[in-house]
């Protein structure tokens, strides 16, 4: 809300406060100043000038060369302007001069002549007509001859003004106007507020046409209407222009111009008819479906049943509360204004307006709430004005349709009530005196702490003592409260569940891989898909889609997370960052059904970039984590789509695949533009996270010697080394303390289609040395078993 | 022969001394001691002694053996020695070369985040996490922002269709907690929240941290203490907590709270516009319309409620200047925290 310091002047007896002192008194009481704005702060060093002589440059077919009286000296300028006269009164641009657009104005030779400013025109400072008279004339802006010599033009053009942008919360509608928000700058200021007082007279009503109201919907609780006749549709006077200027409001002709002056000084919208427009009577109706009207945007709007129209016997002539129709505003010739003061139902404006992506400054104040009072307030104010204004006569009779004034809310309370959540003790005399200068009455008998509390209407948010003990505070000063810890409250168990727990430590065990942990976002194009190369019927498909996304990019709830792995690993690898592994521990959102919440799972995505990286680094990773749960788990050649058939694997635990890693598939790397050696996992981990996790049990360890011993095996390449480790493990049982790949070499001495498989292999029992003998057993044994199996010879 | 052995002791000693690595050392132990060595072969000589002179005679080359076995082992140390100190400066290397071995490390959120939960949790606080795909009621409603209510434009939503939106606010988790424990109660739920608002200084997606306590007697007072406990924890001994009235559908009184600037202490600058404060959070205390809600007495009980952006409690630790830098993940980005 935009709240020029000038006119919050009229009603709170600011004085002297700088406008950042009043900035100030509003943040203490909960209204943050975003911005202090200075009217003027594009013009500066411009002054008021008289041209005391005016010659033809000898140089030029149209400069002048003048002498011009600023006060304190007389300049030579150079004018080119083909309206400048010797006498003049005008604008100057001294040397040093800044101009709207971001223009500065320099001393400097024009064609042979020295200049020392500017002559400026209404356009080159930033201003129209509605500003000053003349202000668009093609050359100087003419001022008045008595204006004084020397003066600084942004007091002549009144914009030598401060304006506080306030963001007013959304509890307090009644802020949403220059007269509320001089209530709480008074209070807050310790200084007297004057609300608005209205003088007006009337004419006789002598029985010309006065529409009459009905209200067929409980949407408008409130509808009341006034007439006034012999209008003289003209700009409103220079002052109102003004204010209006400086709250943001582009000034049109007095009837309108007083409405929105209304709307910003009260916060009351309100609205005129052209009286010649509404044919026999008012009714406050819903539109009938499909029921059309041009509003005043010039645009057609269709309306919809829920929306609520002021309607005459034959059309609707406003959408209620948000626009004007067309036909039925104020035009140049209007002579006979109808003008309403409403209260409509705020949830039905918001509706209608955000449904017809229309939105007015009537609406967006609707919107935030109007109260039983303000409705009677704005319509008074407008007829003072109008009367002020001599814009018409007002016709001595009224149309007031709705509700009864409602009573005052009563609270009864208690100051230690009041002072109980707040936590310090407030004395009494405070309390009566804060809720005293916000307008709420207090009765209280002496030497009791109970307080009867009436509310102002206008107070709609004040619903509890909760609400009281807030304005008491408000203006007590937060300061005020001392810090305790917890004083009155019990003990209680606290720590982070079980599955946290488990996440951390993978966490921790993954950075133990040398990999930074990475967040992105949950949504993600609906292109990945693609992208991945699911198949058509993939249940990862199935998105959720967001009915408002920012853009494409970020359109659909994920699925999997592997997406935003891929980008990552593109957008590092294009930056140049070409070793590095990353992980991400994030939600993936699974649709269970319409309407139902979905199901949301933990999944873990690792990626390794990087020439020393191969597929066994990173399927070591993805062990290390399935090891910390303590299951096992079997590994096939992977489905992944987006894997590389020959270098992948899919994991499966209990029967349920939970995950894969690999090298990315070609296609897939060019759909990312990834170029370079990248393997990359995804694990679905929320069955093991939730899953009880078994303490961890001590085996024994031995105390006896190990014998080492070296076997190598010439087997088919067909045969899979894992299955060939864990026959041999078998076979040797117990007392085989370790086995462990070395070497497989297929080449020269070889035969081809053969490879040769070396193992270390380390015996150990737990319950005496093993001999010579008793090893020479388990490996034969081991032998004689991969040579049964696989056909498998010892090198 | 005492003479000779005196002799040969004297040859000995001679050559122990010029003996210049320990192999030369060893031939000159052989020559004189070993097995067929001058001073066994002397011994030889014995039997031609007569009986009484040769316990005498033992005794003499019992000592000139003593006497060189002892100067065999001081030289022999000394060889040693320098041969130890040879080889090791021999074996020097250059210690300025660095072997690249990567330590991963948690994102600097995740990392900013367990403090702030062990932190909390320390003080007996529970921990929940919510869904992040919520309903109407648990992010608005129940929280007491009826639908169409203006208090609704305070967070652009993503909405999803029929009641499900993405959770704008950490607040939603309150709700759950609630229906699910009773008072005495203090939990915080940290998690991503949603808001449709990209730019410079927003991120669509963010993260908060939400913290409740509600038992008998919870004021403001209390509040302030467990803020004022928590910036010093971050900010440093030294920091200030400020309450400035502000509003929350469901917090009354409402709070904005702004801590003194722990990079100028006050003084102004960049980081807290001059101000001298950093805003951090908002607070409150429990709208009764909440509680009651969610079945909990508001006669009976009362309680606080606070929530503030985790981002923004990083970014200002680490003094990063735009939160988008946490969610583009360039590893260069990552390797800082």
């Amino acid at each position: 809300m935009k709240l020029p310091v000038c006119w919050l002047k009229d009603f709170a007896a600011v004085g002297n406060a700088t406008p950042q002192e009043i900035a100030d008194a509003l943040l203490s009481v909960g209204f943050e100043v975003e911005e202090i704005i200075y009217a003027g702060e594009d013009i500066q060093n411009v002054v008021v000038g008289k041209v005391i002589s005016c010659k033809p440059h000898t140089n030029s077919d149209h400069l002048h060369i003048c002498m011009v009286d600023v006060a304190k000296e007389i300049l030579q300028v150079v004018c080119g302007a083909p309206n400048v006269k010797t006498g003049d009164v005008v604008p100057c641009a001294l040397a040093g001069a800044k101009l709207p657009g971001g223009i500065n104005i320099k001393a400097g030779e024009l064609r042979g002549v020295m200049s020392y400013g500017m002559l400026c025109s209404g356009k080159e400072l930033g201003v129209d007509d509605t500003v000053i008279e003349g202000a668009e004339v093609n050359g100087l802006l003419q001022l008045p001859k008595d204006t004084p010599l020397g003066t600084d033009i942004r007091k002549v053009l009144g914009l030598d003004e401060y304006i506080l942008d306030v963001s007013v919360t959304a509890n307090r509608p009644d802020c949403q106007s220059v007269v509320g928000l001089a209530r709480e700058v008074a209070a807050s200021l310790g200084v007297k507020f004057t609300p608005p007082t209205n003088k007006y007279k009337t004419v006789e009503y002598d029985g010309e046409y006065m529409p009459d109201v009905k209200i067929e919907s409980d949407l408008c609780s409130r509808y009341t209407g006034r007439l006034i006749k012999d209008v003289k549709i003209e700009p409103s006077p220079e002052w109102m222009r003004k204010r209006l200027r400086l709250a943001g409001i582009r000034p049109i002709n007095n009837i309108v111009d007083i409405t929105n002056y209304v709307l910003t000084e009260i916060g009351q919208p309100l609205h005129s008819f052209d009286v010649r427009f509404i044919n026999k009577g008012i009714v406050v109706r819903k539109a009938v479906k499909g029921e059309k009207i041009t509003a005043l945007d010039g645009k057609e709007y269709i309306l919809d049943d829920d929306m609520l129209v002021i309607a005459d016997s034959i059309k609707p002539v406003a959408i209620a509360g948000v626009m004007g129709g067309e036909f039925s505003g104020i035009m140049s010739d209007t002579a006979s204004v109808f003008l309403e003061a409403a209260r409509f139902d705020r949830r039905s404006i918001r509706i209608t307006s955000r449904k017809l992506g229309l939105r007015s400054d009537s609406s967006a104040r609707y919107e935030k709430g109007v109260d039983y009072t303000s409705v009677d307030e704005g319509r008074e104010r407008a007829l003072s004005l109008i009367y002020k204004l001599k814009a018409g006569k007002i016709v001595d009779v009224k149309a007031d349709e709705g509700e009864e004034r409602p009573k005052e809310k009563i609270i009864e309370t208690s100051v230690s009530q009041i002072c109980s959540i707040i936590g310090i003790d407030i004395p009494k005399q405070n309390v009566e005196k804060i809720l005293r200068s916000l307008d709420i009455e207090t009765e209280s008998k002496v030497r009791s702490d109970k307080l009867t509390c009436t509310i102002p209407l206008y107070r709609e948010d004040i619903e509890d003592f909760a609400d009281l003990s807030e304005e008491v505070i408000r203006y007590y000063g937060y300061d005020n409260i001392k810090s305790t810890f917890l004083k009155s409250a019990s003990c209680t168990e606290g720590g982070e569940s079980a599955k946290d727990r488990k996440a951390g430590d993978i966490k921790n065990l993954l950075c133990g891989f040398g990999a930074y942990e990475m967040m992105t976002y949950s949504f993600i194009p609906e292109k990945a898909c693609d992208m991945l190369r699911l198949e058509a019927g993939d249940e990862r498909r199935k998105v959720i889609k967001l009915k408002n996304p920012l853009n494409e990019d970020t359109a659909v709830m994920r699925t999997q997370l592997t997406h935003s792995m891929l980008s990552t690993i593109a957008l590092n690898l294009s930056r140049g960052n070409d070793e590095f592994r990353l992980f991400e521990f994030g939600r993936k959102y699974i649709p269970i059904a319409e309407n139902e919440l979905p199901d949301e799972r933990m999944v873990l995505t690792l990626g390794f970039a990087g020439k020393n990286e191969n597929f066994y680094e990173i399927k070591s990773a993805v062990n290390a984590v399935l090891a910390y749960f303590g299951v096992t788990y079997s590994v096939d050649y992977s489905k992944e789509p987006y894997l590389h058939p020959g270098v992948s694997a899919d994991f499966t635990v209990n029967g349920k695949k939970i995950g894969s890693c690999g090298n990315i598939h070609p296609t897939v790397k060019d759909s990312y533009g990834i170029n370079g050696n990248v393997f990359i996992a995804e694990l679905d981990l929320e069955d093991l996270l939730d899953a009880e996790k078994n303490e961890i049990k001590y085996s024994a360890i031995s105390r006896f010697p190990c014998v080492n011993r070296d076997l190598a095996f010439v087997v088919k390449e067909e045969f899979n080394i894992g299955d060939l480790t864990e026959t041999i493990r078998q076979a040797c049982g117990a007392d085989l303390e370790q086995i462990s790949l070395f070497d497989v070499y297929k080449g020269e001495q070889i035969e081809k289609g053969y490879q040769s498989v070396a193992f270390s292999l380390r015996f150990r029992s737990l319950e005496k040395t093993l001999g010579e003998k008793e090893i020479n057993t388990l490996v034969n044994a081991a032998t004689e078993r991969v040579k049964a199996v696989y056909g498998a010879i010892l090198r | 022969m005492e003479e000779q052995i005196a002799k040969l002791t004297d040859e000995c000693a001679a050559e122990i001394s010029a003996a210049e690595s320990e192999s030369a050392l060893y031939s000159v132990r052989v020559k004189y001691l070993g097995k067929s060595g001058k001073i066994s072969e002397l011994m030889k000589g014995m039997r031609d002694l007569s009986p009484e002179m040769r316990p005498v005679m033992g005794k003499i080359v019992n000592d000139a053996r003593t006497k060189l076995e002892s100067l065999f082992t001081e030289k022999g140390n000394a060889l040693h020695e320098i041969e130890l100190v040879t080889r090791l400066a021999s074996e020097k290397i250059d210690i300025t070369i660095d072997k690249p071995h990567p330590v991963g490390k948690l994102h600097p959120l995740n990392a900013v985040r367990k403090r702030l939960v062990d932190f909390f949790v320390s003080m007996g606080f529970d921990v929940m996490e919510g869904p992040e795909i919520e309903t109407d009621y648990y992010n608005f409603e129940a929280l007491n922002v009826p639908k169409d209510h203006p208090a609704r434009d305070m967070q652009d939503t993503f909405f999803i269709g029929g009641n499900m939106l993405l959770r704008s606010q950490t607040s939603a988790a309150q709700i759950r907690y609630m229906e699910d424990h009773k008072p005495p109660l203090k939990m915080i739920s940290p998690g991503r929240v949603f808001r449709n608002d990209d730019d410079a200084t927003h991120s669509p997606v963010f993260n908060q941290l939400e913290g409740l306590v509600v038992d008998k007697g919870i004021t403001m007072c209390d509040l302030k203490g467990i803020l004022e406990s928590f910036a010093k924890h971050f900010f440093g001994k030294d920091t200030k907590v400020r309450f400035r009235p502000s509003y929350f559908p469901f917090t009354e009184p409402s709070v904005e709270v702004d801590v003194s600037c722990a990079i100028c202490h006050g003084e102004g600058c960049r980081i807290c516009k001059g101000t001298g404060w950093i805003e951090i959070l908002g607070a409150g205390i429990v709208n009764r319309k909440v509680l009651r809600t969610c079945n909990i007495d508001p006669d009976v009980y009362t309680g606080f409620a606070f929530g503030f952006g985790i981002d923004r409690i990083a970014n200002i630790i680490h003094g990063i200047p735009h939160i988008k830098l946490l969610y583009e993940n360039d590893v260069r980005f990552l390797k800082q925290f």
